[in-house]
C-alpha cells in the first residue's frame, strides 16, 4: 500500500482507526495547552515534568503492565506538578539542580524497566510508544486524560490568557496566581501522561511544544495561535500515522508510530520556519 | 446611585511588609466616593507598597482595611501600575488587552457581551487610541501602552480606582486628558488615590493629600496638609517644587 493510499484507507484498519483518534483528541488537548506553554516560556518546565513522569511509568508497567502505566505515571506526574509548581514560585533552587534532579529521575526509570526481567521490549514501548498496538482501555483512557487536561485549561482560559499577559495585573484583578499556575501545570502534567501513553516518554515533548511553537511562527493573533496549533496537530496526527503505516507495510520494518508522527510535526515546524524567512526577505 | 455615606476604602492602623521588612506603618486612611487622594512621598517610600497592599498582592501585617460596596476586594479595584513588564511580541490587540479589565465581571461560561464590547471601547476612546485599537499591543508605544493600561482599569468601571504614578511621561494634551477622566470618574462616584511627585497636580484634582515616607507623616483635606512643614519632614534633603519655586529644604538630623 502506498503512502496516497495509506492516507485515506488504512484508518478504515481497526488499529489505525484507534491509534488515530488517540492522536486527534490528544493533539487537540496539547494544541491548546502548547500555546500556553510558549506564551509563558514553559518548556523547561514541560521538559522536566517528562522526566518526572518516567520513573512513574517504568514502575506502573513493571508492577502491572500496560493498564499500570497510566497510574504509575499519574501518581508520579501529581508529585512532580506540585513540587516543580512550589519550587518555581519559590525559586528555592536553581535550574541546574533541578536539572540534575530530573535526570536523576529519568535514570531511575531506566534502570527499573531494564532490571526487571520478563518484559521484553518494555523501555523501548515506554521511550517511543506502542501507538499501533494500543489496547481498547490504553485507547480510552488517553483520550479521557487528554479531555480532563483540555478541560482544565478551557475553565481557566481568561486568567490563563491574563496571566501570562501581565502576572501582576491579572492577580491585582483578583486572580490568585498560584491557582493559576497550578492548573496549567496539572494540565500540562495530564497531557505528558496522556502522550507518554500514545507516543512514548522521549517524543512527548514533540507533540506538546512543537504546535505552540509553530503556532508563533504563523500567527501573531491570540485566536490565530489556537487555530494553528490544533490544526498542525491534527494533520502531523493523521501524516505521520499513514506515513508509519505505509513504511511497516512496504518497508516490512517496525516503526513506532509516534516517531513518524514526532517527525511530521517537526517537518511541519521547519516548512512554517521557511515560509516565514520567505516572507521575511520578501517584505524586507 | 452608589451609597455616599460609606467609604470606598478605610485603613485604620495599617502596616505593610515584605515579608520580615516593613515598608510602610501606621497608615490611617479613608477615601470616599467621589473622592481623589494624591499619595506623595520621596522614592521608596512606600507609594507602591500600599496600593499593592490595598490589592491584597502584599498582606497587611497590622491593622484593618476595609471597603464600600462599589470597591469589593477582589472586583471593585481599578489599577494601573507603576511600571509594567509584557512581552512585546505577545500576540494580543489593545482592544483583547482592555477587555482583560472586563474578565472579573464575565461569569464562568459566558462570552463578552455588549456591555463589555461597549465599555471597552468607551475606555479606549477615553484615552484617545481609538485608531490603534486593533493593533499589537506590543507595537504601541511607551505612552500608548501606558493610556492602554489605564483603559483597562477603565473598562472595569471600578469603584475604587488606584494610579501609580500616571502622569509619568505624558505630554501635555495626555496629561490633561487624564485630569479630565479623573474629574469624570469622580463625577461618577468613584474613589481614586494617585500616587504624584507633582504637588500642582494634587492641589488640581485631589481631595484630600497622604504624606508617607516608610510611616504615614499626614493625611486630611489637601489644604491641612499642604503645608511646609509637611514637605519638610517628607521631603528631608530632597528638592521640590512649591509654587514653580525649587526649594531645597533643610535636612534635619536625629528625630
Ligand atoms: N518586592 C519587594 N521586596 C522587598 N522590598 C521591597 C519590594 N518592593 C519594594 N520594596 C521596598 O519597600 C520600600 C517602598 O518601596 P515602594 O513602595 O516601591 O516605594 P515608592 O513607590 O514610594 O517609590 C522600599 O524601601 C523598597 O526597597
Ligand atoms: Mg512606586
Amino acid at each position: 500500500m502506498n503512502f496516497l493510499d495509506a492516507l485515506t484507507t488504512a484508518f478504515a484498519l481497526p488499529f489505525m482507526g484507534r491509534a488515530l483518534i488517540v492522536m486527534l483528541v490528544l493533539s487537540v488537548a496539547a494544541g491548546v495547552i502548547g500555546v500556553f506553554i510558549n506564551l509563558r516560556g514553559l518548556e523547561f518546565l514541560s521538559d522536566g515534568l517528562t522526566h518526572a513522569v518516567f520513573p512513574g511509568l517504568a514502575a506502573g508497567f513493571v508492577l502491572s503492565g500496560h493498564n499500570g502505566v497510566l497510574i504509575g505515571a499519574l501518581i508520579a506526574a501529581a508529585a512532580a506538578t506540585i513540587v516543580l509548581t512550589l519550587m518555581s514560585n519559590n525559586k528555592v533552587a536553581s535550574d541546574a539542580t533541578t536539572a540534575i534532579v530530573l535526570t536523576a529521575m529519568f535514570s531511575i526509570g531506566v534502570i527499573i524497566v531494564s532490571a526487571s526481567s520478563g518484559r521484553a521490549g518494555g523501555l523501548e514501548q515506554l521511550l517511543f510508544g506502542h501507538l499501533l498496538t494500543v489496547t481498547d482501555t490504553e485507547a480510552i483512557t488517553t483520550v479521557v486524560v487528554s479531555l480532563i487536561a483540555l478541560v482544565l485549561v478551557l475553565l481557566t482560559f481568561r486568567r490563563q490568557v491574563f496571566r501570562a499577559f501581565d502576572s501582576v495585573a491579572s492577580a491585582a484583578a483578583g486572580y490568585r496566581r498560584v491557582v493559576t499556575e497550578l492548573v496549567l501545570n496539572v494540565a500540562i502534567a495530564l497531557v505528558i501522561v496522556a502522550a507518554s501513553n500514545a507516543v512514548g516518554n522521549l517524543l512527548v515533548l514533540a507533540v506538546l511544544i512543537v504546535p505552540g511553537a509553530l503556532s508563533r511562527l504563523v500567527s501573531n493573533r491570540l485566536g490565530g495561535l489556537f487555530v494553528v496549533a490544533i490544526s498542525a496537530g491534527l494533520l502531523a496526527s493523521w501524516i505521520g500515522l499513514a506515513a508509519g503505516f505505509s513504511i511497516s507495510v512496504n518497508g516490512g520494518v517496525d516503526v513506532p508510530g509516534g516517531a513518524t508522527v514526532a517527525l511530521t510535526f517537526i517537518a511541519l515546524y521547519a516548512i512554517a520556519l521557511i515560509v516565514r524567512v520567505i516572507r521575511k526577505g520578501a517584505n524586507a | 446611585m452608589r451609597n455616599i455615606s460609606t467609604p470606598a476604602l478605610a485603613i485604620r492602623g495599617g502596616a505593610l511588609s515584605y515579608g520580615t521588612t516593613t515598608a510602610l506603618t501606621d497608615i490611617d486612611i479613608t477615601v470616599m466616593p467621589g473622592e481623589a487622594m494624591a499619595l506623595i512621598g520621596p522614592n521608596g517610600s512606600g507609594k507602591s507598597t500600599l496600593l499593592k497592599g490595598v490589592l491584597g498582592l502584599i498582606p497587611l501585617v497590622e491593622g484593618t482595611m476595609t471597603f464600600g460596596e462599589s470597591a469589593g476586594a477582589d472586583t471593585g479595584i481599578g489599577y494601573l501600575p507603576q511600571t509594567e513588564h509584557i512581552d512585546p511580541e505577545f500576540p494580543v490587540s489593545l482592544k483583547q488587552v482592555v477587555m482583560m479589565g472586563r474578565y472579573r465581571k464575565l461569569g464562568l461560561f459566558t462570552f463578552p457581551g455588549k456591555a463589555d464590547r461597549h465599555a471597552v471601547k468607551k475606555a479606549i476612546a477615553d484615552v484617545g487610541l481609538t485608531n490603534v485599537a486593533n493593533k499589537r499591543f506590543g507595537s504601541l508605544s511607551g505612552g500608548q501602552q501606558q493610556r492602554g493600561f489605564l483603559a483597562r482599569a477603565l473598562a472595569s468601571e471600578p469603584g475604587l480606582l488606584l494610579l501609580d504614578e500616571p502622569f509619568n511621561g505624558l505630554d501635555q494634551p495626555n496629561r490633561d486628558a487624564l485630569l479630565q477622566t479623573i474629574r469624570e470618574l469622580k463625577a461618577a462616584g468613584v474613589g481614586i488615590i494617585v500616587t504624584t511627585h507633582d504637588l500642582d497636580l494634587a492641589r488640581e484634582v485631589c481631595d484630600t493629600v497622604l504624606f508617607v515616607n516608610g510611616r504615614q507623616i499626614a493625611f486630611g483635606p489637601k489644604d491641612d496638609v499642604l503645608t511646609l512643614a509637611n514637605l519638610q519632614e517628607v521631603f528631608s534633603d530632597f528638592q521640590v517644587e512649591i509654587d514653580e519655586h525649587t526649594v531645597v529644604v533643610p535636612g534635619h538630623e536625629g528625630h
